[in-house]
């Protein structure tokens, strides 16, 4: 009797043991898990920081270019929201361009600054720039995050700046990380309202009215100039002239 | 040195998930109208992280995915056994991984400090403890 009940003890005990060992084993292999986790835990984060900062996702870091020559070039010029030169200057040169236009950039590295040298900064006329996005949807955004600068008397150096930075058309460099750069490079005060107000539905709206101006002055292409003064009857479209001379020509004859 | 009762563990666990809801919702439902949290001390930080492009994944703002880790993770404090030490475990850890990307960004990237995410990322550095405490504590033990 008492030797089938020593049995059942050692027989209890064995599974006891038994079912402990296996308890631990599991334990073991689920601490093994935990600690593959973290590792790839780890790993992935890495990773993921080291791809974000060399730019690898797309919205890396933007080295501006220029920033010096454009600030050089508009500096003492007065800006009134897209306007550049001073306000009561009589003539007034309308420039409809889109910022991610080629020709556009060309315009503003070759034929711009003689015209602000000439015109501009003596006082005889302003340039005011008027968007007119032809190019693609990424047009609207780099056009009102121009016009947001100009909110804040930096929309000529955001242009200038955006231009001699500007990325193959329609290429998808127009991110929020490009047009936040500009801004900085800018030197736009308060960038946070910039962001806020480059996408409120005034400034879009801004944009998208300019655009249909230049449509109904019958601009088919991108930079297009008008001149109004008082040798003009209203605003007189000009087309793209071939070089600055016929621009200056316009606004003389324009005075 | 023993871990804490995983009751304990567990209550303050469900505790700071169920705070984690209502941060995680706060700034989602600030940002569904256009706009964006407030920050407590005043300044732009939060519109400033708010309206950058890393604010949302996949078409939603990453509070989204925020309330549904605090969900799951107070899911998992209410529930018992190895599944759910290890389930609060994994979501935790990768909650945690997730805020030190997106402190890394906020330092580095945005250049701007939300104190809605900091709060966030300081409650998923919690839970991650938590959890972390409970799996290596008690997992293949009996609930």
């Amino acid at each position: 009797m008492s030797g089938k009940s020593s049995r059942e003890e050692r027989r209890e005990q064995r599974l006891q043991q038994e079912s402990e060992g296996e308890r631990q084993e599991r334990r073991k292999r689920l601490l093994q898990i935990g600690s593959a986790l973290v590792f790839i835990a780890v790993v992935a984060v890495a990773v993921v920081i080291v791809v974000n900062s060399t730019g690898g996702d797309g919205g890396g870091e933007v080295d501006l270019e220029d920033t010096s020559l454009v600030e050089d070039q508009l500096s003492g010029i007065p800006q009134q929201g897209m306007a550049l030169g001073q306000p009561g200057a009589k003539v007034t040169l309308y420039e409809y361009g889109d910022l991610q236009c080629p020709v556009c950039k060309a315009y503003s590295e070759e034929v711009i600054p003689n015209l602000i040298d000439s015109g501009v900064r003596g006082g005889a006329a302003k340039i005011e720039f008027r968007n007119f996005t032809i190019i693609g949807p990424e047009s609207v955004p780099a056009g009102a995050a121009a016009v947001a600068a100009g909110m804040q008397g930096r929309g000529w150096d955001y242009i200038e700046l955006f231009y001699r930075n500007q990325g193959p058309e329609a290429s998808g460099y127009v991110t929020d990380e490009f047009l936040t750069e500009v801004a900085k490079g800018a030197g736009v005060p308060n960038v946070a309202k910039w962001n806020k107000d480059r996408k409120s539905s005034k400034v879009i709206s801004e944009v998208e009215a300019t655009t249909k101006e230049a449509q109904t002055l019958g601009f088919t292409g991108t930079p297009s100039f008008a001149v109004e003064g008082p040798g003009t009857s209203g605003k007189e479209s000009l087309g793209t002239p071939g070089s600055a001379g016929e621009i200056e020509a316009a606004i003389e004859a324009a005075s | 040195m023993s871990a804490p009762a995983e009751g304990t563990l567990r209550a303050i666990a469900t505790f700071v998930a169920t705070f984690g809801i209502g941060v995680a919702t706060y700034i989602t439902i600030a940002d569904s109208g256009g706009g964006s949290p407030v920050c407590v001390a005043g300044g732009s930080g939060c519109e400033t992280v708010a309206d950058s492009s890393y604010s949302h994944l996949f078409g939603a703002n990453i509070a989204v995915f925020g309330i549904v880790g605090y969900v799951l993770l107070l899911t998992v404090a209410l529930l018992r056994g190895d599944g759910a030490r290890m389930a609060g475990f994994a979501i935790s850890l990768g909650g945690f991984g997730y805020s030190v990307f997106l402190t890394y960004l906020e330092l580095f990237k945005i250049e701007a400090i939300c104190q809605w995410c900091v709060a966030s990322a300081v409650l998923m550095t919690i839970l991650f403890g938590l959890n972390a405490v409970r799996m290596v504590g008690y997992v293949g033990r009996p609930a």
